[in-house]
């Protein structure tokens, strides 16, 4: 995906912008699509991803439901399984953990179940990740949960060409996905970008190098790659180049990309905002341990969350969360084994 | 312990259709001698699997439906071919019964075959899931029955999303969904049922109630007398039907899915009885603990198959010798022989059982598959 194909088309966006540009594209591309969530149709959202669709498409596809997540994403599973495509937007990710039976239980396991009769094209999206103070229950990152429950594709973009082109490929998959955004990048100025045209899409599946390099990996995704990126600015001065990659899928995990970049760096450190003890960054490093070890120069490293809750207030929350020093920190340790 | 009483008073009019008449004096006589045939056939599967069980043939758990068998072919007797079912892990005959008046051995009926519902007991290749999840758990899109998983209740968020979706295409389809009474603590039966009357959803929910849920009383589970009662936090009907009567189950179900399908909304029909064995066959001895033997024999006193006789018999359908020919009602699986039930009946089931016992099981590889919908993934 080059730089040129990316801006050959449309006006710039942002992240947020992104999402209900795919929405709408998708619902009108789409008859049998349904979209359901709470608060997503009158107030078109609690931060707007969904401003417009009732208007546009009626408040038989549009649903404002109760505050009942359990039954926002049962009610996609049966509206899925009489043949239709749904959006089921949690308000945070951080309340997915209500509606975790259906999800896990249900939804991931239906096709299975079914010997294969009937798909469920789901997409379960919400505003996630820490950063911007708002504490316990709504800064979580809980992806892990759902890369441990077979039948779940989870993707998480980080820059609103990649928000664009995954929501729109979610909807099409025919599996479900659990749809992680950054809602502390949704309206920020500095990401806004030409994104897909109505008929693209970003595969599900495949990860980005945003930055190269030689020296060391850097694999994260998210709001965590910026961090990245701006360690990998700071570790430049220092002589260290430092290449990054956007891993944009966790399920299925693009293995290739990773490899490819340690066959090159033999150094890689794996940064995650969520906890460390079976968070995804040890995933990736278990998947590196098995297939790419002979690559490895030096011990792999995480920066992650401390096993912590988010705290609220900045002082205690910046001090569990990974930030662009504790990356570089991580980056100079391994660059100097 | 529980209230064993299922006559007294209901939480909505006893008698919805008022002053019309009861929707099972519509019935023809063919359907009341079919209604007494399914009840026959439903027992014996249950008494078949409980011994095919207790000679190790089956692997897993076995959750009796004896004695609770009016409120399954009563509930389903109402319902039009089209029309959405989903059935808990005590329904097992509910995957046959459903549209088996379309003809037991008429291939496009939409319901299960006998031989699907068997080769799914005995974990074949030939059962609708493949044999990948066990007993109750599968279901068909085809064939319009939601498949559920052990979490209970479940199945009513999911019920909800089926009949909004079959609204809006236009459909006159209803969903009626099965739960005990234990599931109605859940959130998901909450939740479901929330959604379900906020938009008036053609759904119609039948609560067996049969005192028990596992080793826990009733009163344990639901703070009112009724777990029908709890229809009122909804604003929908909430009745309560004599669940050892198939025609009290079939007028209440009926009159719901008749209210459903002319767009007034969802229902609760509370269904009461008592469950004949333990929660699971690895629980029919340790059921003692918790229930007086006086109070079993009390809850199975009134068998359904004599109370639907007694009613063809009253009717003129029947006559007494008929009746009488085969005697099942009051007797336990271990009691009870093949000589006991009509011979179409016993033959039934063993076509479904035989087929079973001579079908292959899954390939090993199969284990594999389907865990993602991917394009020309393998085809069942």
């Amino acid at each position: 995906m080059s730089l040129a194909a990316e801006s050959a088309v449309g006006a710039k966006r942002n992240y947020l912008q992104a999402l209900n540009e795919a929405l709408h594209e998708e619902m009108a591309r789409n008859p049998d699509m349904i979209c359901l969530g709470e608060d997503i149709g009158l107030l078109g959202g609690a931060f707007g991803v969904t401003e417009g669709l009732l208007a546009r498409f009626g408040s038989e596809r549009v649903i404002d439901t109760p505050i009942s997540e359990s039954l926002i994403v049962g009610a996609a599973v049966g509206m899925a399984l009489e043949g239709r495509t749904v959006m089921a937007e949690m308000q945070f990710i951080d309340f997915i953990s209500c509606g975790f039976d259906q999800i896990v239980n249900n939804l991931a396991t239906f096709h299975y179940r079914s010997a294969g009769e009937v798909s469920m094209p789901v997409v379960i999206r919400g505003p996630a990740g820490a950063y911007g103070g708002g504490a316990l229950y709504h800064s979580q990152m809980n992806e892990a949960w759902f890369c441990h429950s077979p039948g779940l594709k989870v993707v998480c973009p980080s820059r609103p060409y990649d928000a664009k082109g995954l929501l729109k490929a979610a909807l099409r998959d025919g599996n479900p996905v659990v749809f992680f955004e950054i809602k502390e990048l949704y309206r920020r100025r500095e990401l806004e970008e030409a994104v897909p045209g109505p008929d693209e899409i970003v595969p599900i599946g495949k990860a980005a190098v945003r930055r190269e390099g030689r020296d060391v990996t850097l694999i994260s995704y998210g709001q965590n790659v910026y961090h990245c990126l701006a360690a990998a600015d700071k570790l430049q001065e220092e002589g260290i180049q430092a290449e990054v990659i956007d891993l944009r899928s966790l399920v299925p995990l693009d293995e290739d990309t990773i490899l490819a970049s340690l066959a090159k760096t033999s150094r890689v450190v794996v940064v995650n905002e969520a906890p460390r003890t079976c968070g995804f960054a040890g995933e990736v490093l278990a998947r590196i341990a098995e297939l790419g070890f002979e690559y490895l120069d030096a011990p792999p490293v995480r920066v992650t969350r401390l096993d912590t809750p988010v705290p609220w207030v900045k002082p205690l929350e910046s001090y569990v969360l990974p930030d662009v020093e504790k990356v570089a920190l991580a980056c100079r340790k391994v660059c100097s084994y | 312990m529980s209230s064993l009483s299922a006559s007294a008073a209901p939480a909505e009019a006893a008698e919805p259709w008022g002053t019309d008449q009861r929707p099972s004096s519509s019935l023809a006589p063919q359907d009341l001698v079919e209604i007494l045939n399914q009840l026959f056939l439903a027992r014996y599967f249950d008494v078949r699997l409980i011994k095919e069980k207790k000679r190790g043939h089956l692997r897993g758990t076995l959750y009796s439906s004896h004695n609770q068998e009016a409120i399954l072919v009563g509930a389903l007797y109402g319902l039009e071919p089209f029309d959405w079912i989903s059935p808990i892990h005590r329904d097992m005959p509910a995957f046959f019964l459903k549209d088996l008046k379309s003809g037991w051995r008429n291939p496009d009926r939409i319901g299960m075959s006998i031989q699907e519902v068997c080769a799914q007991i005995w974990g074949k290749a030939a059962s609708p899931g493949r044999a990948r999840d066990n007993w109750s758990h599968i279901g068909s899109r085809k064939k319009r029955i939601i498949h559920s998983t052990s979490m209970l209740a479940s199945t009513v968020p999911v019920a909800a999303g089926v009949a909004y979706s079959e609204r809006l295409r236009g459909s006159k389809a209803i969903v009626l969904t099965f739960n005990g009474e234990g599931a109605t603590a859940r959130g998901d039966f909450h939740e479901g049922l929330n959604f379900a009357a906020v938009h008036k959803l053609p759904m119609v929910t039948v609560i067996e109630n049969n005192m028990w849920a596992y080793g826990t009383p009733l009163e344990l589970g639901c703070p009112t007398p009724f777990v029908a009662d709890r229809a009122k936090g909804y604003g929908i009907p909430g009745l309560v039907a004599d669940g050892q009567d198939v025609f009290d189950v079939y007028d209440k179900v009926r009159w719901c899915i008749d209210y459903a399908r002319a767009g007034h909304g969802p229902t609760v029909v509370e269904c009461r009885t008592y469950r004949a064995y333990g929660h699971g066959d690895h629980d029919d001895d340790r059921a003692n603990k918790y229930r007086s033997p006086e109070e079993v024999a009390e809850g199975r006193r009134r068998d359904p198959i004599a109370i639907c006789k007694e009613r063809l018999v009253e009717l003129g359908i029947l006559a007494r010798e008929e009746a009488d020919r085969y005697q099942p009602e009051g007797k336990s699986a271990s009691e009870v022989r093949d000589e006991d039930f009509p011979p179409d009946v016993v033959a039934y089931v063993r076509e479904g059982v035989q087929f079973a016992i001579r079908s292959p099981y899954p390939d090993a590889e199969e284990a594999g598959w389907w865990v993602f919908h991917e394009e020309g993934e393998p085809q069942p």
